[in-house]
């Protein structure tokens, strides 16, 4: 995690959260955990742009929905989709048009040609001082590669991010792997976000971040 | 790693004084291989080497060519391209994990292999982070802390955990070097999967 940086380098996150949290470090990397349709894909979306002119540019990499419809919840909320600030890693394998701003990838399977179209990604974009990373999702990626490639693939990229100052943010659906996977993944970030559906009302808890008590907090729809 | 302390190392390139002068400048610390052109270097290659010095451009198959067939033949071994002039092209996006140019120097030479085996290192490490944060979450499930902290094989594994995490952590910055990164990623693609574990 990068040092002792001045607040105005913090990555806002205007009043995404329900709790006490405005900002975070440069270099941190963030898991958000929920069952299905828990609003955890959105919450992704909302810290990487929080605000409908992003702050920063963004990169979502996708092993599970296509690039359009990754788009598609940006646009509603008319966020530009402009490949000088947003682009897509789309690892789904879906067909499409040439397009500046998507990068394909046959399969999650192909770690390192994910690798190379994050890098390409960054590099079209100037490589810029400050991006923000999403993930979707961890869940998926278990479907094509075993625990440890999984787990060695998010380590290695969530450490280049980290080294780069950028700020990362991955789902993971805890419900559909073992208790011990989701622990053993969860060491590789910075915070978990949690969030639960108890008695039809959905809350939030955030773990790992020393000034917010790991308290569940309602978070509505 | 294999045969020796420094990994195996095949030289690939026609001009055998080239050869030559490389293994002088590396059979000190590792086990060297030779072959003269592309095919001579896919039937020299083996799942013991570690590191290929290929040469751009041979008779017959060329240094690109030979890069695809061990790719597609999904081998973990780290490929540096050898080229007489500086690449005008993006060795990441062609699959190569390192270029030298020649002539090249010992120090270079060296420096480079020591580097490339240094991605082996890293992958390794980080798949043994995993399997030690597993083993520990195995001994966590329905044991109390108090139970633990008696246990001197969870301490073991803690410390060896924490220094794990510490070497990771010093290598991050080195993933910020796109060809770093990829090669790093394609090392823990290659890993043989009856290695591992999980």
């Amino acid at each position: 995690m990068a040092e002792g940086d001045a607040r105005a380098d913090r990555y806002a996150l205007a009043d995404t959260l329900p709790v006490d949290i405005e900002s975070l470090d440069p270099g941190m990397n963030v898991l958000v955990s929920g069952p299905p349709m828990s609003g955890k894909r959105q919450l992704v979306f909302d810290l990487l742009a929080p605000e409908a002119v992003p702050a920063d540019p963004i990169v979502v990499m996708t092993t599970d929905d296509p690039a359009s419809r990754i788009r598609a919840p940006f646009e509603d909320r008319n966020v530009r989709f402009d490949p000088t600030t947003f682009r897509v890693v789309d690892a789904t394998g879906a067909p499409g048009d040439d397009d500046p701003s998507i990068h394909r990838v046959s399969s999650p399977a192909d770690l390192t040609g994910m690798g190379v179209a994050f890098t390409q990604a960054v590099d079209q974009m100037g490589t810029p001082d400050r991006l923000r990373l999403g993930f979707v999702s961890i869940s998926t990626l278990l479907q094509y590669v075993d625990a440890e490639r999984a787990f060695s693939f998010l380590h290695v990229l969530s450490r280049r991010t980290s080294a780069a100052g950028y700020l990362g943010v991955y789902s993971i659906d805890p419900t559909t792997h073992e208790d011990r996977f989701v622990n053993v993944v969860t060491s590789i970030f910075d915070a978990a976000i949690e969030i639960r559906e108890e008695e039809g009302e959905r809350e939030l808890r955030v773990r790992g971040l020393s000034d917010v008590p790991p308290e569940w907090t309602a978070f509505p729809y | 790693m294999t045969a020796s302390e420094g990994g195996t190392v095949l030289i690939v390139d026609d001009d055998r004084e080239v050869v030559r002068t490389y293994r002088r400048y590396l059979e000190d610390t590792h086990t060297i291989r030779e072959a003269y052109d592309g095919e001579d270097a896919i039937e020299t290659l083996d799942d013991d080497v570690d590191v290929v010095l290929l040469d751009r451009l041979m008779p017959g198959a060329s240094g690109g060519e030979v890069l695809d067939r061990i790719r597609e033949q999904e081998y973990d071994v780290r490929v540096a391209m050898v080229t007489a002039v500086d690449p005008d092209f993006d060795i990441v996006d062609m699959g190569f994990d390192d270029y030298v140019t020649k002539p090249t120097t010992r120090s270079e030479l060296r420096q480079t292999v020591e580097e490339l085996l240094s991605l082996d290192r890293h992958a390794t490490d980080v798949r043994e982070y995993h399997s030690l944060l597993v083993k520990a979450a195995a001994l966590h499930e329905g044991k109390a802390t108090y139970e633990l902290d008696e246990n001197p094989a969870y301490a073991e594994l803690k410390a060896r955990i924490s220094d794990l995490e510490a070497t990771l952590e010093s290598e991050a910055e080195s993933l910020t070097d796109d060809s770093r990164f990829v090669a790093t990623l394609r090392a823990i693609d290659t890993t043989p999967r009856e290695e591992t574990d999980g």
